[in-house]
């Protein structure tokens, strides 16, 4: 590194760019906030533009559909993990998240008859109200949003191809304060120390760690944890790493990617075994984790095919004349990217849901991350404090899913809590800049050196190379299966990567060091893989997206919910604690349960009707709430080319 | 299958060959899946741009043969070349320097759109440019753009963004034209970057290419000039 340290400085730095980076900026600099975004892909390059682009909205649909309804919903999908008042927020603002959005661009197709946005006809699994809004080009319609919000110039600076490597905080009488960020540019080529008060990480999620069985953004090495924890704050629900039920096997190049959401498994989709057995019905009633965990434990079982996988069987939903082109209809305007990718991927008769399409869990979003409040500051135990000044939103929090994450809540989780912690970190400005920089503090000094050194380092190992290897054991030990030998096995390998570290070679180039940015990003991802392990084996019973083969289930009537905090120790080692949380009400549980049972009955009568019958309920089903498709009009020109013409030409 | 890789180092250039192992029979892989089997095994510190796999982050645009094509999605034959885009300035490898583009549009785009009730349906073509992935495939062989390196020189200005526009740009502007959300005053704004940024330059190009397949001839650069032609003309 042969270049001089640049030194800046702002009231709000935000890392990331994604829907809950842009949100945060964009509501920090609306208070007066002079903010820097940085992000390591160019702006808006993250999930929230290659989402399927579904939003959860409040109300949109039915009146009935009140906050305590949604906010039970997250709770109870969750295990009893959610913290209520950050539910409740995410409740009381979805609408407002989603009118944000739309004032960044968002353009829902429009029902003529209630005047908003339509809304898809069927709810998805564990939402008991219809309330999710889909977009035409899918999570691109978001992507366009955020990086709008930030690149649009009224008082948010950004930089991209630059690496947020750590905040550096000082030693206030109440504990740590943030005095600000050290950041690699990596397109200048040279370090970066940026002096602020706040930092809002919206960095995104982990699943890089299970690489290839994942469909989220290669960014996601776990960054957002990684940063916060070492600066000194406590992360929660970190064993729980959701695994999408239906991701794609092969071919190669498409392995882990999204193949469907249970509700697009329609009112007859289910999933069977090698053997051709069925070992899950009603997969549309379903949540994700109840589906991932029916297929991890068929294939412990010896029931899974040669990938380790099992068949997601769609096929009864077209043997109906009638009722087939309303599914058809269905799963195309709920999820038309998959669509697309399945049928590149699979071929046509695959995606004509006349095969059967064969499919395995894959990493997908991180439910646990940093503990903090329902504005977004970070919290702390009461005998320890919180790090002043240091913020999280979106995948990057924790306390919001739990133990599992409804379909199309991630996109409304990103613009509230974004836009919320930007308010609050922008309450934190100076009023008055000072005229002259300051000089660099000695802790901003210690920081800087210790990655300085790093640049020349000597060693036969790579970065890239060690990545591969955590990769393979996250699967394994990590992954959606899991038992304490298996964890403690994970956490020694975790031990000796660590030492291996110090010998990946890494040049002394300024510009685009990849050794440099392979070297942290494997740090990163090794910090969040000890944090999710020794989370794991604090929940010896399975739980949510957490499956335990050595353990039972844990029933949420007969135990009281808790939560596993970890954090740095100040002797060095992670540590963990408990976190009590309140238990939803018998009544509502019950009533929850009824529901659920009466719904299922339904469908499993209709699995047993003759054909011709089942067609016609099936038909009426969805005619009731997609209204009939004999009177509509052909669309012209809707779809805009997905890539599979060009493939072609 | 015999490959061969451009990298750039120092400003230096190397042509590397490489060999790629087959994971099934038969396999036609991606630009990308070369790029990741190359870093697995012999050019381990290999820098090359990557985000969902699955054309939509608009992040691995490579050139193969010298155009640019979205290489998770870009199959490779025998003998081909990939180097980094080289509509813009090299990094490193696969990896060429893409912020001077999106920074043009600072102050030209609205902070906040204010111009209706939300609830309002967008037209078709607002959508069609919606699919827009971001991939600078367009750049290639763009006289617009190509004046930003006129007689080898970068044009950048003090905000280090390019002076002159290009098809993605001009995307960004139409759709602030096409969005009903957008005032008047946005619209006009939007057209008048469009004139700065050298619209000019389209009135007689024989047009442009996308990488994901969006009509821009028809829903970019026409709108566009008809628009600028009668407003210059009115002055
Ligand atoms: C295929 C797919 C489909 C999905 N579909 C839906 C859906 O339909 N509905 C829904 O609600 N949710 C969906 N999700 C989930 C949702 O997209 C994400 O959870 C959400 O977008 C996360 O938003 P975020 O802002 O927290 O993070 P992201 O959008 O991932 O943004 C993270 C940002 O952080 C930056 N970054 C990371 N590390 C660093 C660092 N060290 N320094 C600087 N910058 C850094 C990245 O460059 C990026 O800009 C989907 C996810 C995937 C993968
Ligand atoms: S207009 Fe097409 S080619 Fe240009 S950046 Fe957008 S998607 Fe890529
Ligand atoms: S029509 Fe305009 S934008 Fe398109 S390639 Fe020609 S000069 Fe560039
Ligand atoms: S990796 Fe995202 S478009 Fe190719």
């Amino acid at each position: 590194m042969d270049k001089e340290t640049v030194v800046l400085s702002y009231d709000v730095i935000v890392v990331g760019s994604g829907g809950a980076g842009s949100a945060a900026a964009h509501a920090a600099s609306r208070d007066g906030a002079r903010v820097l975004v940085v992000t390591k892909d160019p702006i808006g390059c993250s999930d929230s533009k290659i989402a399927e682009g579904i939003v959860t909205v409040r109300g949109v649909a039915e009146e009935s559909d009140s906050h305590e309804v949604l906010s039970d919903n997250l709770r109870l999908a969750g295990g009893d993990l959610p913290v209520p008042e950050i539910t409740e927020a995410f409740a009381e603002d979805s609408e407002e998240a989603y009118d944000w959005l739309r004032r960044q661009g968002v353009r829902p197709r429009i029902d003529s008859k209630n005047g908003g946005p339509v809304v898809l006809p069927i709810a998805l699994g564990g939402h008991s109200h219809r309330r999710s809004v889909s977009h035409d080009n899918g999570g691109l319609a978001v992507g366009h949003a955020a990086w709008n919000a930030v690149v649009q110039g009224d008082g948010v600076d950004y930089i991209e191809d630059s690496w947020f490597l750590d905040i550096v905080t000082e030693d206030g009488p109440e504990g740590p304060v943030v005095a600000g960020g050290l950041i690699y540019d990596a397109g200048e080529g040279c370090l970066i120390a940026v002096q602020a008060p706040a930092v809002v990480i919206a960095a995104g999620g982990l699943s890089t760690l299970y690489f290839p069985n994942t469909d989220t953004m290669r960014g996601n090495t776990g960054d957002s944890y990684a940063v916060a924890a070492r600066a000194g704050a406590e992360l929660v629900d970190m064993e729980q790493v959701q695994f999408l039920p239906f991701c794609l096997t092969s071919p190669p190049s498409y392995e882990g990617l999204l193949a469907g959401e249970p509700v697009t498994a329609g009112y007859l989709g289910v999933i069977r075994g090698a053997d051709g057995k069925i070992i899950l019905d009603s997969v549309m009633l379903r949540t994700r984790a109840e589906c991932a965990a029916a297929m991890v434990r068929a294939v412990e079982a010896g029931n899974g095919t040669e990938s380790g996988g099992c068949y997601l069987d769609l096929t009864a939903n077209v043997k109906g004349e009638r009722s087939a082109k309303y599914y058809v209809k269905f799963v195309h305007t709920a999820v038309s990217g998959v669509m697309v990718t399945v049928r590149q991927a699979l071929g046509r008769a695959a995606s004509e849901f006349k095969e059967i399409w064969e499919v395995r869990p894959g990493a997908h979003y991180c439910m646990g991350g940093v503990r903090v409040d329902a504005e977004g500051s970070a919290k702390a135990l009461t005998n320890r404090h919180p790090v002043r000044g240091l913020f999280a939103a979106g995948q990057a929090m924790g306390g919001v899913f739990g133990g599992n994450r409804l379909g199309s809540t991630s996109l409304s989780e990103g613009p509230i809590f974004g836009a919320r912690a930007g308010h609050k970190a922008a309450e934190l400005r100076v009023k008055k800049m000072p005229e002259e920089k300051k000089s660099l503090s000695s802790e901003f000094e210690i920081a800087l050196r210790s990655y300085l050194e790093v640049f020349g380092q000597e060693g036969d190992r790579s970065g890239s190379g060690m990545i591969r290897e955590l990769q393979k054991a996250a699967w394994n030990g990590i992954g959606p299966s899991r038992s304490r030998v298996g964890l403690e096995r994970f956490l020694r390998q975790v031990a000796d990567f660590r030492k291996q570290a110090s010998s990946i070679a890494v040049s002394k180039e300024s510009i685009w060091n990849q050794a440099f940015i392979d070297y942290v990003e494997f740090l990163n991802m090794l910090d969040t893989a000890e944090a999710v392990a020794v989370s794991a084996l604090n929940r010896p019973n399975s739980l949510g997206a957490h499956i335990r083969m050595d353990g039972g289930n844990t029933s949420v009537l007969f135990t009281k919910p808790y939560s596993v905090g970890v954090f740095h120790a100040k002797s060095g080692g992670l540590q963990t604690c408990k976190l009590n949380r309140p238990s939803t009400p018998w009544s509502t549980l019950l009533a929850h349960a009824y529901h659920g049972l009466k719904r299922r009955l339904e469908l499993k009568i209709l699995w047993v009707l003759p054909l011709a019958l089942q067609d016609r309920i099936v038909e009426k089903k969805f005619r009731d709430v997609m209204g009939s498709l004999e009177t509509e009009k052909p669309e012209a020109e809707r779809k805009v080319s997905n890539g599979e013409e060009l493939e072609a030409a | 299958m015999k490959v061969e890789l451009a990298i750039i180092r120092g400003g230096e250039k190397r042509l590397v060959p490489f060999e790629y192992a087959p994971r099934e029979e038969g396999e036609r892989p991606m630009a990308l899946d070369v790029l990741l089997q190359a870093q697995a095994t012999d050019i381990p510190d290999l820098s090359f741009r990557y985000g969902c796999r699955n054309r939509t982050c608009g992040l691995c645009t490579v050139d193969i043969n010298g155009r640019p094509r979205v290489g998770c999605r870009a199959r490779v034959r025998e003998g081909d070349q990939l180097s980094a885009p080289s509509t813009l300035p090299v990094v490193r490898d696969m990896v060429s320097r893409r912020d001077g583009i999106a920074r043009q549009l600072r102050g030209r785009v609205p902070s906040t759109l204010r111009g209706n009730d939300l609830d309002v349906e967008a037209p078709e073509d607002y959508h069609a440019l919606t699919a827009c992935i971001e991939c600078y495939a367009c750049l290639d062989n763009c006289p617009m753009h190509a004046r930003n390196f006129d007689q080898g020189i970068e044009r950048r200005d003090e905000n280090k963004a390019y002076t002159s526009g290009n098809p993605f740009s001009l995307l960004k502007l139409q759709r602030i034209r096409l969005d009903p959300v957008a005032t008047r005053e946005d619209a006009n704004k939007a057209l008048n970057a469009a004139i700065e940024l050298g619209i000019d330059a389209c009135y007689d190009c024989p047009g442009c290419k996308c990488g994901v397949g969006i009509d821009l001839k028809r829903k970019v650069v026409k709108p566009l000039v008809d628009a600028s032609k009668a407003l210059l003309s009115e002055d």
